[in-house]
């Protein structure tokens, strides 16, 4: 069964919605930089992260293009292929431009996703709490932990 | 810049390897997806030429454990190194908590060296970021090639590390100095962290 | 080619109690060709009547009783119609309620035709 995973409980329920709507197979939701907020259907944290460091890369090469062109950033991008087609879209939340990756299979269709998308963003913006001031987050033990984690990871 | 999740206690920074041309960068990252356990690390990911350079960036995400209690991953990305994908650098580097430069020590690559640092140096600017406040290290590689054809550690460190900021030299290769530097910059950028928000 | 489009669907919109026609890509459910009153979200009415074919599609051919040539959807408010257009695309039509069904399957399949 697949998991609906976010580091941000106010996406859970907006996130649950939307793949039911649209009928999506994969759903990220993640920072213009490529760090993931949500996600329903993938599996493994690091192969999220290979996903949204593409999707970052190909909205941002976009944006990029559409600078070139003194166009507005593009809303949306959609790829097409025999089994599965890619989505993605950005738009601004209180705390700052978020993108979403969406992979749908012949079930769904560019149509439904965008639809449906724009929902999703509307009650995202609506739910978005303001942005947090920063918290002290390593603790005393930080200097121990750090140097235990970097020696495992690179058998110093 | 990191992503840091209280409800879920996540920590995820981005680290960018820079560097001129052919300086090794994406051997690098393929050392060390080569050496750390699978269930550490994802697949790497590289968007690369017909030849194998980099047209885009190479990928990998690690995963490094707990520290304060916080999962900590780390994507480690590279750029393209030749002068005409600086479009394609400045995305990559865009939002980067940590900066690895890879150097080429070939005397003859003295001015590419300097000219990407440079380079490295204008881009974060561009992004409002002042490289003396960003994690920043050095890495030397290349030095496992005749003496005749290298510069020596100090000389390189005289000409391109000015702020005197960590440098390792390597010969990414066969493995040297590739997690000490990769070490050092993790630690630069989890000690910031911890700094910025005390 | 819009200006072919637009009079198919006009065809089907002259037909009192229309409230509005569309052409939309059967794959993709994304809107080709419009003729509607302002209160009828277009793209919202292709895409959905775009996977309720396909869904109905797939019914129906489980069912062995074919490919649907023709969709008619009765609401409280009206109703939705749509017509296969070749393998491609749908003729759509949103009416009131009590029009003359009969009448705009005619128009939709006039259009249909236009459009292959």
């Amino acid at each position: 069964m697949s998991r609906t995973y976010s580091v941000e409980p106010w996406v859970v329920d907006p996130l649950k919605g939307f793949v039911a709507e649209a009928d999506a197979r994969m759903v990220l939701l993640m920072t213009p930089a490529g760090q993931v907020i949500a996600q329903y259907g993938f599996t493994r944290a690091v192969d999220v992260m290979a996903a949204a460091a593409l999707g970052a890369a190909i909205v941002s090469a976009a944006g990029a293009v559409a600078r070139m062109l003194d166009e507005p950033v593009f809303s949306a991008l959609n790829h097409q292929g025999k089994q599965h087609g890619i989505f993605l879209a950005g738009f601004d939340t209180p705390r700052g431009r978020m993108v979403v990756l969406v992979v749908y299979g012949r079930e769904s269709s560019p149509g439904l996703v965008q639809l449906f998308f724009e929902e999703f963003a509307r009650e995202l913006v609506a739910k978005c709490p303001e942005p947090e001031a920063p918290k002290p987050i390593l603790a005393k033990d930080f200097e121990r932990d750090l140097n235990e984690t970097l020696n495992a990871l690179f058998r110093a | 810049m990191s992503l840091v999740n209280f409800t879920t206690r996540e920590i995820t920074c981005k680290i960018v390897y820079y560097g001129p041309g052919r300086s090794g960068k994406t051997t690098n990252l393929q050392y060390v997806y080569d050496r750390v356990p699978g269930n550490r690390r994802g697949r790497m990911v590289s968007l690369a030429t017909a030849t194998d350079r980099t047209l885009f960036f190479d990928f990998l995400p690690l995963e490094l454990g707990k520290i304060s209690g916080f999962t900590t991953r780390f994507q480690l990305y590279t750029v393209p190194g030749q002068v005409y994908y600086d479009a394609t650098r400045k995305l990559v580097l865009h939002g980067a908590d940590g900066v690895v430069f890879v150097a080429d020590s070939q005397a003859r690559q003295l001015d590419e060296n300097i000219e990407s640092l440079q380079n490295l140096q204008m881009n974060l600017l561009e992004q409002g970021v002042d490289i003396r406040t960003l994690p920043l290290v050095i890495q030397y590689n290349k030095q496992g090639l005749p003496p005749e054809l290298v510069l020596p550690v100090d000389e390189l460190d005289d000409v391109l590390n000015f702020r005197s900021v960590p440098s390792f030299p390597a010969d990414a290769l066969n493995g040297k100095g590739v997690f000490e530097t990769l070490r050092a910059v993790s630690e630069l950028v989890l000690r910031k962290l911890s700094e910025d928000r005390a | 080619m819009t200006a072919r489009l637009q009079r198919a669907l006009g065809g089907v919109t002259r037909v009192r109690g229309v409230r509005g026609a569309l052409i939309v890509a059967r794959e993709d459910g994304l809107v080709v060709a419009d003729a509607l009153m302002e209160d009828i979200r277009g793209n919202a009415v292709a895409a959905l009547a775009a996977s309720l074919t396909r869904r109905i599609g797939e019914a129906a051919r489980a069912s062995g009783v074919g490919t649907p040539q023709f969709l008619h959807l009765e609401a409280t408010g009206g109703a939705l119609l749509a017509a296969a257009a070749g393998d491609e695309m749908l003729v759509v039509a949103v009416t009131e309620v009590g029009v003359n069904v009969g009448l705009v399957r005619l128009e939709m399949f006039r259009a249909a035709e236009a459009v292959q």
